[in-house]
């Protein structure tokens, strides 16, 4: 970075400092382009990946019979399994937030292999499974941690990805102070057609960057939290107030004289705690226990959309013995598991990730373009400069300070 | 995709530091490539396309059950945190015993009793997993013991060798200097 | 979330089981038992228990038992995740028990 200061001559300060803080503008994210590039554009796919699958698998909407359909209890929904697949291991229902999506229910089947079951939530009719190639989990690892394995802790590429957030946060506040009053912006939009491309794209990139503010801020830090949780999580430092995890006590889950399983609690009572307990709750999930010494869990989102609140029932006697609030969180915990949801945009339902996606692209955008008015101008900057060069050495600030300030 | 490709005098205005970053930036991007082939091998195995484990040790008879046995991964031993180093294993109940067996266990060296049988599975009966942790003074000859506890109270167990069960495991144990 | 899922027992199994449970941003996630046992004098010694995640452990069940199953002393470990103890005579061992499956056991020959 010293390498700019030459540019801060005492004769000119403001000038030389709008010249460093352009300068910056240029570093933080132009070496990088082509990887922000890509993570952009498939961190904006990832955002309508769910959708997507949507469009090209039918298996997967919900189709409601009639107008005034009822939906299927989880009960329901475990007994339409049950009957069509009775060898077949019912692991946990998740319900869409989107009413048009079909209910995944994951089974385990006797031939070890494990899968998703697409059923409609109206009559249980059992309507495909997951292919084999799961896009929205593909677009996920890819943007995420671009498909590195995770051998011992966090990998690589989470780390590399997740690090993008800091060039983010700097193009932006750079590009803010190097775009002049940049707020007139927004009572002047100005997006100039037919003055070539150079103007075009300078243009596109200041607008598209002042009305995407938030939306780079909330991307920049949220993807700077994922480096920070990634540290926490290899160096095992725990910021949760959870505590132990619940676990069935040996004495509640009886020997039966039959040697066979004992009934276990519904899915519906369970449900119907959810609701007791956590006044509001939507339940969107309902696992099975695990093992014989593991809860029924039933979650989903409250009051607070962002975090998912959640209660374990005893499958034996029906006692809730676990719930995590939104209000048992602390105010950092309320902070840190609000980034996730914050970067993805899928908790509010099509509309925000329609907001999320539209933007998306515009930051794709912004990276292209940025690198097109760097081309550009760096073509022309240096063929100035060299003729600069035989003429007067010091004129080469008015020129870039102006770049800035368009 | 490169900034070689510019005129000369362009080159010049570009520090080194940003070529190199520039490169590095590029590689990452072309790495998902090269993981693409683990990565969906990973995905079968995680849908049990591939079987139980990337090793299978067979059927290991527990007691009047059995189950089929494998190392998910053969990989060295996976740091888990603050509880040290673990190793994935997977199992399946045989079919007759599916709905008659309560809890399985897994544990280094014979268990003291049920309470102490050690990391219990997860899964469905045709597949469970269990992180076991391995730890730091494991030796050469030691044995994995499975605890099978049926929903009549009764328990049975079955051994066999960390040598066979996960031979790389052994491989890192000395490895990391452990008396064989 | 699918990372963090990948390196315990109950989260490998999770992440097999797939769903939504990943997106419950760390909520079953990261849970294998933790516990270590130091001599604090002659007489004492200290367990702090705790799980692989970095989380604590107030309140979860550690005994001391003697080689014979006789249980020695049924504790709890305090609000700081500890628990100190008299050192018993003879031979014994430490259970930190979390629940079913979810032990660490340590020997009274593993206590420095």
């Amino acid at each position: 970075m010293s390498a700019a200061v030459p540019a801060a001559r005492p004769a000119a300060p403001k000038a030389g400092r709008a010249r460093l803080w352009f300068l910056v503008h240029s570093w933080a994210a132009l070496p990088l382009w082509i990887f922000m590039f890509f993570v952009c554009l498939t961190g904006t796919i990832a955002t309508v990946s769910q959708e997507i699958v949507w469009l090209a698998d039918p298996a997967v909407r919900a189709r409601a019979p009639s107008a005034d359909a009822r939906l299927l209890g989880y009960d329901e929904v475990l007994a339409a399994v049950n009957r069509a697949s009775p060898e077949s291991v019912v692991q946990s229902i998740s319900r869409p937030v989107k009413s048009q999506f079909a209910l995944s229910v994951r089974v385990g089947n006797p031939d070890g292999t494990s899968q998703s079951i697409y059923v409609n939530p109206y009559t249980g009719e059992i309507q495909g499974t997951d292919p084999s190639f799961n896009f929205r989990g593909f677009v996920r690892a890819l943007h995420g941690w671009l498909l590195m394995p995770f051998t011992n802790g966090f990998n690589l590429g989470w780390y590399a990805v997740s690090l993008l957030g800091l060039p983010m946060l700097v193009s932006l506040i750079t590009g803010l102070v190097v775009y002049k009053k940049f707020w007139r912006g927004f009572l002047r939009p100005r997006l100039r057609f037919g003055h070539g491309a150079r103007v075009f794209w300078g243009d596109f990139h200041r607008l598209a960057g002042i009305w995407s503010i938030p939306f780079i801020l909330i991307i920049a830090i949220t993807g700077l939290w994922f480096t920070v949780q990634a540290v926490l999580g290899d160096l095992s430092i725990s910021i949760s107030s959870e505590g132990a995890p619940p676990i069935v006590a040996r004495e509640d889950a009886p020997y039966t004289p039959d040697g066979l399983p004992p009934r276990i609690v519904s899915l519906d009572e369970a449900a119907a705690h959810a609701s007791e307990y956590l006044p509001g709750l939507q339940p969107m999930f309902v696992s099975l226990p695990g093992n014989a010494y593991d809860h029924i869990v039933v979650a989903g989102r409250g009051a607070y959309p962002l975090l998912f609140e959640r209660l374990h029932v005893n499958p034996y006697n029906g006692k809730v013995e676990y719930v995590r609030r939104v209000a048992d969180r602390s105010a950092l915990e309320l902070f840190t598991e609000s980034m996730r949801p914050l970067h993805t945009g899928d908790f509010a339902g099509l509309w925000l990730k329609l907001v999320y996606f539209f933007f998306g692209l515009l930051l794709t955008m912004m990276v292209l373009s940025g690198l097109l008015i760097w081309t550009k101008r760096t073509a022309h900057a240096t063929a100035a400069m060299l003729r600069r060069r035989e003429e007067e050495p010091d004129g080469s600030v008015a020129e870039l300070e102006t770049e800035g300030a368009r | 995709m490169s900034t070689a490709r510019s005129p000369s005098t362009r080159r010049a205005g570009v520090p080194a530091w940003k070529r190199w970053l520039f490169r590095v930036s590029a590689v990452f991007v072309v790495l998902p490539l090269f993981y693409l082939p683990a990565y969906f091998h990973s995905q079968e195995l995680n849908r049990g396309t591939k079987g139980l484990g990337e090793r299978e040790l067979g059927e290991i008879a527990v007691g009047p059950w059995s189950v089929r046995f494998a190392e998910w991964r053969v990989e060295q031993p996976f740091r888990n945190g603050e509880a040290g180093y673990a190793k994935s294993f997977t199992l399946a109940l045989c079919d007759t015993c599916a709905k008659q067996v309560k809890a399985a266990y897994l544990r280094v060296g014979k268990p003291r009793n049920l309470r102490a049988a050690g990391s219990i599975f997860f899964g469905s009966p045709y597949r469970q997993s269990v992180a076991l942790p391995i730890p730091e003074r494991v030796t050469a000859d030691a044995e994995l013991w499975i605890t099978l506890e049926g929903w009549d109270g009764s328990v049975h167990q079955a051994a066999l060798p960390l040598a066979e069960a996960s031979p790389i495991t052994i491989e890192w144990l000395s490895k990391r200097g452990n008396p064989t | 979330m699918t990372p963090t899922l990948r390196r315990t027992s109950a989260t490998l199994a999770r992440a097999l089981a797939g769903g939504l449970l990943c997106a419950l941003a760390g909520a079953a996630a990261a849970h294998n038992p933790v516990c270590t046992c130091e001599s604090v004098d002659a007489q004492r010694i200290r367990c702090t228990g705790g799980f692989s995640d970095g989380s604590k452990a107030p309140g979860v069940t550690l005994d001391v038992i003697a080689y014979d199953e006789t249980i020695l002393i049924n504790g709890k470990l305090g609000a700081d995740s500890t628990l100190v103890f008299n050192r018993p005579k003879g031979e014994f061992y430490i259970l930190f028990d979390a629940g079913p499956g979810h032990v660490v056991e340590i020997d009274h020959a593993e206590i420095e």
